[in-house]
């Protein structure tokens, strides 16, 4: 039992690794996207805003997208590969 | 300089293989000819065996379960049966018995073969009194059936994202965080900063 306590708590901290990389790495994405949006912008609200209001207004929008809480799949997608793993190696 | 890094990729390269070589599942087609258990006395080849079954203590000596086969050419191909359990390769295999079991029930003769595909990583070294660990067997039809290695297929697709992934993290990185800083420095700092990134870059950098 204690392997299996070991896996989990290494596991999770790991996990939590990632999941913090993959959440700045995205963030920083979807800045760059919007800081481009701006410069290329024609029409539409860019052109009567300063960039900076611009990018703060997206990323309000971004901290409540799905595309944001998506990230979460980091935690969930091992959790299941690993039980499909215990699964098919020995209840097959 | 150049020959510094090539050297020092040719043997990142070969390490990585190894470390695929090992830990990936295989498949070999075999005639069971029996099992055993027997006594195994680890010394420095210790690394190359699990450790003991899940839920019992550990030690320097223990009983190990053993499937004794044949291979359609003659040869034998002598594997290990132990648990993984919760370490490393991350199997999770915790059925050793049953899977000696169904090896038991396997056993044939050569007048009167059953075939089968047994999944096993690791190798057999006669220097090092190394085995490949079974982890599993499956009845198959005949010597000369093709197996598609769905498992590597998967695993080893899933590890190219996750390095295109890795570089593409690292890339923003460097563009966002790190390029911003030396151009607000000032001249005098380039000089300084190409010195000291120079043994880095020429390791690790990219043609500019």
């Amino acid at each position: 039992m204690f392997g299996f306590v070991r896996l989990a708590i290494f596991g999770f901290i790991g996990l939590s690794v990632i999941f913090v990389l993959v959440r700045i790495y995205a963030r920083s994405l979807r800045r760059e996207a919007l800081e481009d949006a701006w410069a290329e912008a024609r029409s539409g609200d860019a052109l009567y805003q300063t960039q900076e209001a611009y990018v703060a207004e997206g990323m309000r929008a971004y901290d409540k997208s799905l595309r944001r809480k998506l990230i979460w799949l980091v935690y969930v997608v091992p959790t299941v590969l690993v039980v499909a793993v215990i699964y098919l190696m020995n209840y097959t | 300089m150049r020959y510094v890094k090539w050297g020092f990729w040719a043997l990142v390269a070969i390490f990585v293989a190894l470390f695929l070589s090992y830990n990936l599942p295989r498949h070999d087609i075999v005639r069971v000819v029996g099992t055993e258990v027997r006594r195994v006395d680890f010394g420095e080849n210790s690394m190359f065996w699990a450790s003991a079954d899940v839920g019992s203590a550990s030690g320097t000596s223990r009983d190990v379960r053993f499937i004794n086969t044949v291979r359609p050419n003659g040869k034998t191909l002598v594997f290990r049966n132990e648990d993984t359990g919760w370490g490393w390769p991350p199997y999770f295999k915790l059925d050793s018995s049953d899977l000696q079991a169904q090896a038991e029930s396997l056993i044939s003769t050569k007048a009167d073969p059953i075939w089968v595909s047994i999944t096993r990583y690791g190798w057999r070294s006669r220097w090092l009194t190394i085995f490949p660990n079974a982890v599993g067997l499956k009845q198959v039809s005949g010597p000369d059936v093709r197996i598609i290695p769905w498992a590597n297929i998967i695993i080893l697709t899933l590890l190219v994202l996750l390095i295109l992934t890795i570089r593409a993290m690292w890339r923003q990185f460097r563009q966002r965080s790190i390029d911003p800083l030396f151009d607000d420095a000032s001249e005098a700092w380039d000089g300084a900063e190409e010195r000291a990134n120079g043994w880095f870059n020429k390791l690790f950098g990219r043609k500019r």
